[in-house]
């Protein structure tokens, strides 16, 4: 192994491989500001406004399930519409550890990382089997049988109650206090995902998952193990996802399935991948704050008309904005010093 | 000249339809092969169960003493299989650099390379096929002619030892074909490949092919040099009917 500073970049050499990483200012400058306004937005309001804690907690969790979920996408050339069968699986499992063997969150995260990545490697092979559709309606089912099984085994998932008496990830008495420390945590796990997953799309990796987007059949005649990068697409992000939640389940002590698997939570979160731009790393974030943000705009202005008002002002924004958000500011400050992907919308 | 790819009795049937029908040949090293017939005739399908797009229902393949029959195809591209396709598919959405940085990347397992040596080679065979100054074009905005050269980039930065062209002059003016032609003749001179190319138009094979193979109804009608399958009364009745043969 080798490492080797040079003035742009570093160059890492294990075995026959090579690896290069930019370290021009020029290419963190802006990360690092975006990061820098991400971290100083929960101290602002655990100030001045305590009561957006809750959302900004929101905000991090909804774009810690779509980041992982763009490069699932990217990976397998296909939409997943149900992301939220593997929170199902990350929250039961933590919720039930912690209730029955009295685990803390540290080790049952692990449970739900094993769940997780369990589930994704079960399911993976849809993504290599089932095509467009099929797959788009399967992936949709799944949330939907999970939780008809949460209903039929009340003893073990409690229906529609919930698990409830889980161990809570902060408690340090004051409660805004501690709301701001599991702000602040949600906050450096969508970070921790959006360096991952930024990275991956800076990588030889990504090219060959870009071939498998744009044609298959091309990519694995020019070389690409299409399968195998499918399998790592599908169960790595769905592991990503298992561990939001359990973020869920040890957030608010409780967890139940109603709340996370049926349509209106995947909409949520397909909606904040397609505001954001569908694989847009940056983007997904912006897409998360802003449903945050719009779902609670809307209960205080609208009340009781929030929920049928959300869906629709959302579909009018994705039909004002096909490229979203994060689209729309990338065409008007258009710069690349990298190759960079172009990812079929 | 040594022998690089031997098929041997290979049939394939989609239902009823017998698409190969015991089908053998062989390509040696360094020649150009063509392969033609009638539409319909099956020399696609012999393509992509070659470059195992499909699997062959009998019969075996072998490429430099490789069983490669029930091989999956990113394997065989990795022994040196690679191909352009009849109608361009392009990655619509990378750019022609990025597209290219795959073959780069997966074609062949090179040794101390990152993304960023990739790009540099991949501008090599782009700039051999004429495209450096696209590099940056998104593949859906080339025009036919340059999505062709794109293909050919693509198939060369996989280092093959042998390559498939399928029909390269479909849809192209004289003048574009013209260039089409001596950008294969100079991708065989400067990268070593050997060609199996399928083509309608005649005329190309009997300048290019050192031999023919003729496919009629997914049987193998003829093989031999360009001038004597010319001259082949089967070929002619394939191509023309039982009055001109």
């Amino acid at each position: 192994m080798e490492l080797e500073v040079k003035r742009e970049k570093l160059v890492l050499r294990i075995g026959t491989q090579k690896y290069e990483w930019q370290i021009e200012p020029r290419y963190w400058l802006n990360p690092l500001i975006y990061v820098g306004i991400l971290i100083v937005l929960p101290v602002l309001a655990y100030f001045f406004y305590p009561t957006l804690l809750p959302t900004l907690i929101d905000a991090n969790l909804l774009a810690a399930i779509a980041i992982p979920l763009s490069w699932m996408t990217l990976g397998t050339g296909r939409m997943n519409f149900g992301p939220q069968f593997y929170i199902g699986a990350g929250g039961y499992a933590a919720a039930l550890c912690s209730i029955h063997l009295g685990w803390p969150p540290p080790v049952t995260l692990l449970v739900a990382l094993v769940v997780g990545l369990f589930f994704g490697l079960l399911m993976s092979p849809l993504a290599i089997l089932a095509g467009g559709l099929y797959y788009t309606l399967l992936t949709l089912l799944f949330p939907l049988v999970f939780l008809e099984l949460t209903f039929i085994f009340t003893d073990v998932f409690r229906g529609d109650v919930g698990l409830f008496g889980v161990q809570t990830m902060v408690n340090v008495g004051s409660f805004t206090l501690s709301q701001l420390i599991t702000c602040m945590g949600a906050l450096l796990m969508m970070l921790l995902y959006m360096f991952i997953v930024d990275k991956i799309m800076r990588s030889r990796f990504a090219s060959s998952l870009a071939a498998i987007n744009d044609d298959e059949e091309v990519a694995a005649a020019m070389g690409v193990n299409v399968n195998k990068m499918k399998i790592i697409s599908f169960a790595i992000p769905a592991t990503m996802i298992a561990v939001v939640g359990w973020f869920y389940a040890h957030y608010y002590g409780t967890f139940a399935g109603i709340s996370y698997l049926p349509l209106a939570f995947m909409l949520k979160v397909l909606m904040v991948n397609m505001i954001g731009g569908r694989v847009q790393v940056y983007g997904n974030v912006v897409g998360g704050y802003f449903i945050a943000f719009l779902e609670l705009l809307l209960i205080k202005l609208t009340g009781d008309l929030s929920p049928v008002l959300f869906p629709i002002v959302l579909l009018i924004l994705l039909l004002t904005l096909p490229e979203g958000l994060f689209g729309l500011y990338r065409k008007r400050h258009y710069r690349e010093y990298l190759p960079t992907l172009h990812v079929r919308r | 000249m040594k022998e690089m790819l031997k098929v041997n009795n290979v049939s394939k049937h989609f239902g009823g339809l017998m698409a190969i029908d015991d089908v053998s040949f062989s390509i040696n090293e360094g020649e150009t092969l063509g392969l033609m017939g009638p539409n319909g005739a099956g020399k696609t399908t012999l393509v992509n169960l070659i470059t195992g797009k499909y699997i062959t229902d009998s019969g075996s393949i072998q490429f430099l003493g490789n069983d490669i029959t029930r091989m999956v195809p990113y394997k065989r591209c990795k022994l040196g299989i690679s191909r352009t396709y009849q109608i361009p598919r392009p990655f619509p959405e990378l750019t022609a650099l990025m597209s290219v940085v795959v073959s780069v990347l997966y074609g062949k397992d090179r040794v101390n390379q990152s993304l960023d040596d990739a790009g540099y080679e991949a501008t090599h065979y782009l700039e051999f096929c004429g495209l450096f100054s696209k590099r940056n074009v998104l593949c859906k905005d080339l025009n036919l002619y340059e999505m062709r050269g794109l293909e050919l980039a693509r198939a060369l930065a996989t280092t093959p030892k042998l390559i498939f062209v399928d029909e390269v002059m479909a849809g192209l003016n004289p003048a574009e074909a013209a260039k089409a032609v001596g950008l294969l003749e100079r991708a065989k001179e400067h990268f070593g490949v050997t060609i199996l190319w399928i083509e309608h138009v005649m005329a190309v094979l009997m300048k290019a092919a050192t031999r023919v193979v003729v496919l009629h109804y997914g049987k193998k009608i003829a093989e031999g040099p360009p001038q004597e399958i010319a001259d082949n009364p089967l070929v002619i009745e394939s191509y023309l009917g039982s009055s001109h043969a």
